[in-house]
């Protein structure tokens, strides 16, 4: 079963050295091994995955969520 | 290209705060990622001659963008849109500890301009000196990791790199912060001591593993409502108990084995003017108190987390391995003592929190006022949030009090700030802690800390900001009014 961690995990999907069994995957693809060139050019396909990982980014900049979390030993 | 993914096995270790090294190294992955997209959004919008570095130097172009605070200056950059001209320049020298074979190095951020998107006014560049005391802090704080928390430590070495040195708040011991732009950066004050620095590192640790994880998966559905957090004093959304929980999952795992580690020698105890060696030590008891005190809680944000509806089929999987790996320790036994001031101290925050943030409309308060008067059953009034609560912790002389007792420090003398009823409460003496509190009360009645004080020790902590405005309002016996109120 693919995607978004909004969907209870199911089947059999083994992940990359991970045991087989239900996975979580994310919308967000893995761009680490891209050179900065190669994923600008990458990133003018609109319809793409990393289209899709783009736009959460932007959604995530714009409501990081908890932006700053923190410690204070007044407690 | 593959999407980044986790096993559910994995996924659920990562929610019980036990990342193998293999999820470690995914998130990583993915915060790498993440910067490399924020950088290609400014390449395409501000072609600039520098990132042309990366053909030239293809690692040192990857070490500069690895860096935790070019993920804050590259989200800073496009979210001020159209800011052009600087770049990052990480500087600054490094602390290195190591401990049998496992080293942790972080670079100590104190000159370039990213240090001030973390949250907290960080100090302008360190002296030698001051560096020093980073580095001597460092060393035995590591010492600890390592030789009592060896997987807490294998994590810290995985995930922090950075740690920014920020300007202490007087009315804190110790603060620190994550941003969630900066995966494993740390703000930090100097800390108190060695122990101190080690739960402050493994605190935002979490905080930055929980940042990269809602990166990848959607942990929560919105909006986020408002509520109690046990950590603050404002009204937190669902995002900000989470990352409270997260966070003092691994606090609670640091001081749940600390309760229990060898403590100083008996020679060392003697010199040191310690207490006999079949008492238990106030190391072990601060640790003990600890343990109790942020189980209960952790376990309280997760129940009310998974019972409140706003997770994601993700989040309910992540949250309810959090709470599976707490709820053992909940049974496992703590000195009565111990339990007993854990428990006052969180009732304490809780009650203190209510009184700060939830107000009764007029109405309500009339008709309250009304089923008082006439001698009938107190009607269903639902208290609302004070609206345009700020970040807010403040500091507890009750809490103050009782770690000095835990810890077995003398008490304040008379004529300090320890009032008569907090004497009575902290040795138990809860019939003579009421009169002092309701005295205190007839003298000032809206004095919180006293109100606080009287619930605990009455057991009648049911809406007590009702209580205290039936009381203000018909001028009652404060007594009366909270048994009243909580239908007693």
């Amino acid at each position: 079963m693919a995607l978004t961690g909004k969907d209870i995990p199911s089947g059999a999907a083994p992940g990359d050295g991970e045991p087989v069994g239900p996975e979580w995957r994310s919308d967000m693809v893995d761009v680490s091994g891209l050179s900065l060139s190669d994923l600008v050019e990458l990133t003018k396909d609109q319809d793409s995955a990393l289209a899709l990982s783009l736009r959460r980014l932007a959604n995530d900049l714009t409501d990081p969520g908890e932006p700053i979390a923190g410690f204070n030993s007044a407690l | 290209m593959n999407r980044h993914r986790l096993s559910d096995t994995a996924f659920a270790a990562l929610g019980a705060g036990h990342p193998s090294a293999a999820t470690l190294a995914e998130l990583r992955r993915a915060q790498f990622g993440k910067h490399l997209l924020l950088l290609g959004e400014i390449a395409r919008a501000e072609p600039d001659p520098w990132y042309a570095t990366e053909r030239a130097d293809p690692a040192g172009f990857r070490c500069l963008v690895a860096d935790p605070l070019f993920g804050a200056w590259a989200a800073d950059r496009l979210r001020r849109d159209g800011h052009r001209g600087d770049r990052p320049e990480p500087g600054g020298r490094w602390l290195t500890a190591q401990e049998q074979d496992l080293t942790i190095r972080l670079r100590l951020a104190d000159s370039e301009p990213a240090r001030h998107l973390l949250g907290l006014p960080p100090t302008g560049p360190l002296s030698d000196a001051e560096a020093g005391e980073w580095q001597r802090c460092l060393t035995p704080a590591w010492r600890l990791l390592v030789t009592r928390h060896r997987p807490a430590a294998e994590a810290l070495a995985a995930v922090l790199s950075c740690l920014v040195p920020v300007q202490s708040d007087p009315a804190a011991r110790g603060i620190s912060a994550t941003s969630a732009d900066a995966f494993g950066a740390v703000a930090m004050s100097v800390p108190e001591d060695a122990t101190a620095l080690a739960v402050g590192l493994l605190h935002e640790a979490q905080h930055s593993i929980l940042n990269a994880t809602t990166y990848l998966f959607d942990l929560l559905e919105i909006p986020h409502p408002l509520g109690y957090s046990p950590w603050r004093d404002d009204p937190r959304p669902a995002a900000g108990l989470l990352h409270g929980a997260y966070a003092y999952l691994a606090v609670t795992r640091f001081w749940r084995a600390e309760r229990a580690a060898p403590q100083a020698t008996a020679a060392q105890r003697a010199a040191e003017k310690q207490p006999a060696e079949d008492q238990q030590q106030p190391g072990n008891r601060l640790a003990a108190f600890e343990f109790a005190r942020w189980r209960e809680a952790v376990a309280d944000v997760a129940d009310r987390l998974l019972a409140g509806g706003n997770l994601t089929a993700a989040g309910r999987r992540f949250v309810g391995a959090l709470r599976d790996e707490v709820g053992p320790w909940l049974a496992e036994p703590v000195d009565p003592q111990i339990e007993r001031l854990a428990r006052a101290a969180n009732a304490d925050h809780r009650l203190r929190w209510r009184l700060r943030n939830l107000i009764l409309d007029p109405d309500d308060a009339a008709r309250l006022a009304r089923a008082w008067r006439a001698g009938a059953p107190p009607p269903d009034v639902t208290p609302r949030l004070v609206p345009g609560t700020r970040r807010a912790l403040e500091r507890s002389l009750r809490l103050d009090l009782i770690h000095a007792t835990v810890k077995g420090d003398p008490p304040p003398q008379p004529g300090g700030r320890r009032t008569a009823g907090d004497a009575a409460f902290l040795r138990g003496d809860h019939g003579t802690a009421e009169s002092a509190y309701v005295d205190r009360l007839f003298a000032a009645p809206d004095d919180d800390a006293a109100w606080t004080g009287l619930a605990l020790v009455t057991g009648h902590a049911d809406r007590l900001e009702c209580g205290k405005a039936l009381t203000m309002r018909e001028q009652t016996h404060p007594v009366a009014a909270l048994r009243w109120i909580s239908g007693a």
